[in-house]
């Protein structure tokens, strides 16, 4: 399977009087744009921004972050956006160092976070160095206007369009640069197969039993679904749609799923350090026996394709933290060498057990940071949202009096949009004091 | 760090030998105090400007390891009305009673006087086995002619608290992890060494070493847990006396003994020979910060299940019930906390001669 992403890197994005993409500047008409907003009845008001890295600018409750992209002869995000096609072959064009972030107006949901476009905390998501179209819109979804735990369904799905509304302005344009991203089918790897086979386990946040806050795949929910092994390239070409449910900085943004740098390094590896078998999506449900068989399945499947090694990616932490201790502990049984990415929980004090649960067979960790530390945001010129949200609506790492008057924040690392990003971008560590 | 003139200071603790009393023959002393710096408290003086030794106390190895409550309280008592901003305990080298009695006294004199208390110790030292979160042990050399290089560190980093300055990761002070953990970002080079890497490409990295039988570095080191064996089952609850324990914050309403409600440090014993029906409402509650306490407040046995245990008794299966029940708080309590809690829990069982235990947690 060939996937060829053509990269038309942002240099700089302005409103204009067409969308266009010329000389490295997008251009957007931010009519017809909102107009693909709108698209959605239950959208009642929208406006578009453009932020940029060291821009004075907070966006708070920021829902979902998404990759300008178009699918040529096909659908950016199928089963989502578009009517559902096979993904993972043929020619992707992206817009590159930029994104549509999807921000609510007004209520914010325990899922969604905060972003810093300059200051002392722009470093603490990939957002904040990146060229981003910022939609801030309300909705009509009066079903969960006050419930800590929202679907977003208008606000996320509204920047998916937008998202390959601009990317469609690359439909006909040839890329500065193309990515290729090519695996044979397993029993056509040639000299790779020598090599050890490799496989990645991504755990996707699935620990809601109602619809419509899980991720999914092809548009179906994942909570419903056993482990099955995919083309690392059917998640570089918008198979894995985010959720709307896990706490902000443990989330792998559908931008991330795309890009998910794992995934990338691995598909470089691929015959030169390993045979890169595939992804193994997995999931993270809540009962005891869901987990069980999630961590079993994955094993088996690892081992029958002839795995030998694993890195398995949680996301989220706390009650998820059983599942993803016991795949690793399921795949080192069957003698599979296994490295784990997760983010740590060590309390306010820092003292807590950093995982829900522990097992010295998970004994090569990547920690990604520490969801209860501390922060103290000072405060900020412009904020795109409603810097209220952080402490009126549940959202995680907010709490009742998180905001000063004069606008500064004291919030946990919790909060931070997809902060941790154990996707595999993070910067951080967790480190003993 | 440059010098800013201003004198901090500090209460020394030494035992008989660096406090120049003697040596084994003089182990058996009380805790005495001194003006000024004794023995090798003088050393702090060489080392900074900064921090001026006002007292010294010192207490024999064999007094501080086989009365460890008395000590403690005569080092306590010492030091009421001393005026000082850090505790200095030893080095203490590969001394085992006085290791064990420097992060003893570090802990109770941080506890008491709320100062940053610093001690060292080599790796060996039993010390290091006991509970330690609140002060920091630096890791020392086996013997005395460390002592400079030990101390120097003690006084390094009481300058830099002092001076109210961060406390850098235990890997970069040189101080044993006191069981906190906190994030850091790899790009400021705070810990040498770390690679500056994004976490997909440290994952990489450690899976090919790991497939290639090369040493790696987890940075999440699973600590060793201490499998303890289940006991054997008790044939007959009749002929044993049970106590009730919990660690779901169960207390009487004004919480006597104020056990923290969250990262609990202590436990409480209450008598409950007078409730023959169970634990009345409003008398009792629960003082645990990580559940909804609604119900547990509204009826106490759905925790602690004294009701049930006093049916059984009435109908006879079960015979002699301990006259307290015990409680703490299970919530962000660290292990090494609970362990000693657990341990001092089941010695004062033992002595009242309990053979079952109803444990219920939350």
């Amino acid at each position: 399977m060939r996937l060829d992403i053509g990269r038309f890197p942002i240099r700089d994005m302005a409103f204009g009087k067409e969308t266009r993409y010329e000389a490295g500047i997008l251009h957007i008409d931010r009519n017809e744009a909102l107009d693909v907003v709108m698209e959605d009845a239950h959208i009642v008001s929208a406006e578009l921004h453009i932020v940029k890295p060291g821009d004075p600018v907070r966006i708070v409750p920021v829902k979902e972050a998404i990759e300008m992209r178009c699918k040529i002869g096909g659908t950016a995000y199928p089963g989502v956006t578009g009517q559902l096609a096979p993904a993972g072959s043929g020619v992707v064009h992206a817009l590159t160092g930029g994104c549509v972030l999807a921000a609510g107006k007004k209520w914010g949901s325990f899922q969604d976070g905060l972003i810093d476009m300059g200051g002392p905390f722009q470093r603490y998501t990939i957002y904040g160095s990146m060229t981003n179209l910022v939609l801030v819109a309300d909705t009509d979804e009066e079903f969960e206007r006050h419930e800590q735990q929202k679907r977003n369904h208008a606000i996320r799905w509204a920047g998916h369009r937008l998202a390959e509304y601009v990317g469609s302005c690359l439909q006909n344009l040839c890329p500065e640069e193309t990515d290729v991203w090519e695996l044979p089918p397993l029993d056509a790897r040639g000299d790779a197969s020598d090599l050890p086979g490799v496989v990645y386990v991504l755990q996707v946040q699935t620990q809601m039993e109602i619809p419509g806050f899980n991720t999914l795949y092809y548009g179906w929910d994942c909570n419903h679904m056993i482990p099955t092994l995919i083309h690392p390239n059917e998640l570089l070409d918008g198979a894995v749609i985010s959720g709307s449910f896990m706490p902000c900085s443990s989330k792998i943004s559908s931008y991330e799923h795309c890009n998910n740098p794992t995934v990338k390094r691995l598909m470089r590896e691929h015959g030169r350090t390993i045979n890169f078998l595939g992804v193994i999506l997995s999931n993270l449900n809540v009962a005891m026996d869901q987990k069980q068989r999630s961590a079993q399945v994955v094993a088996s499947l690892s081992k029958n394709i002839g795995a030998v090694a694993a890195i398995v990616c949680e996301e989220g932490y706390g009650n998820p933290d059983v599942d993803y201790i016991q795949t690793l502990v399921e795949l080192e049984r069957v003698g599979i060498r296994t490295v784990g990415i997760a983010n740590e929980c060590t309390g306010r004090d820092g003292a807590s057990q950093p995982l829900m649960t522990l097992d010295r067979a998970a004994d090569a960790l990547v920690s990604c940071g520490n969801v209860s530390e501390i922060l103290h945001l000072p405060p900020m010129p412009t904020v795109l949202g409603d810097i209220h949200s952080l402490e009126r609506d549940g959202i995680s790492g907010g709490w009742d009096g998180c905001v000063a008057a004069d606008g500064s924040v004291t919030m946990e690392d919790n909060g931070i949009f997809c902060g941790d990003h154990v996707s595999g971008f993070s910067m951080k560590t967790c480190v003993d004091y | 760090m440059k010098d800013t003139g201003k004198k901090f200071k500090a209460v020394c603790y030494l035992n008989q030998f660096f406090g120049q009393i003697g040596g084994e023959d003089a182990a058996d002393v009380a805790p005495t105090i001194s003006e000024g710096p004794i023995g090798a408290a003088a050393i702090v003086h060489s080392l900074t400007d900064e921090i001026e030794v006002v007292k010294t106390i010192v207490c024999g190895d064999n007094f501080a390891a086989s009365t460890p409550a008395e000590a403690r309280d005569a080092v306590l008592d010492l030091l009421d009305g001393v005026e000082f901003d850090v505790f200095l305990a030893g080095p203490a080298f590969a001394a085992g009673r006085y290791g064990v009695a420097c992060v003893l006294m570090a802990t109770e004199v941080r506890k008491k006087f709320g100062v940053p208390a610093v001690t060292s110790m080599n790796a060996e030292n039993p010390g290091l086995g006991m509970y330690r979160s609140s002060i920091h042990v630096f890791e020392g050399g086996r013997r005395a002619s460390d002592m400079k290089k030990d101390m120097g560190r003690m006084v390094s980093f009481a300058r830099s608290r002092l001076h109210g300055e961060q406390i850098p990761p235990a890997a970069v002070a040189g101080y044993f992890p006191t069981g906190v953990r906190g994030q850091i970002f790899l790009e400021d080079g705070e810990i040498p060494g770390l690679p500056v890497l994004a976490a997909a490409d440290r994952a990489v990295d450690m899976l090919l070493e790991k497939i290639a039988n090369r040493p790696w570095r987890t940075e999440l080191p699973i600590p060793e847990t201490r499998a303890v064996a289940i006991a054997k089952a008790i044939p007959s609850l009749k002929e044993v006396k049970l106590a009730l324990v919990s660690s779901g914050g169960i207390v009487p309403s004004d919480n006597p003994d104020r056990i923290e409600s969250c990262s609990a440090t202590k436990w409480g014993k209450y008598p409950i020979a007078h409730l023959k029906e169970g634990f009345p409402a409003g008398d009792y509650k629960t003082i645990h910060a990580g559940f909804d306490p609604t119900e547990a407040d509204k009826n106490p046995n759905v925790i602690v299940p004294l009701d049930a245990i006093r049916h059984y008794q009435r109908i006879g299966r079960i015979g002699e019930i301990e006259e307290h029940f015990y409680t703490t708080v299970g919530t962000g309590t660290t292990q090494a906390e609970a362990s000693r809690m657990g341990q001092e829990i089941a010695r004062d069982l033992k002595e009242r001669g309990v053979e079952a235990v109803l444990l219920t947690a939350t």
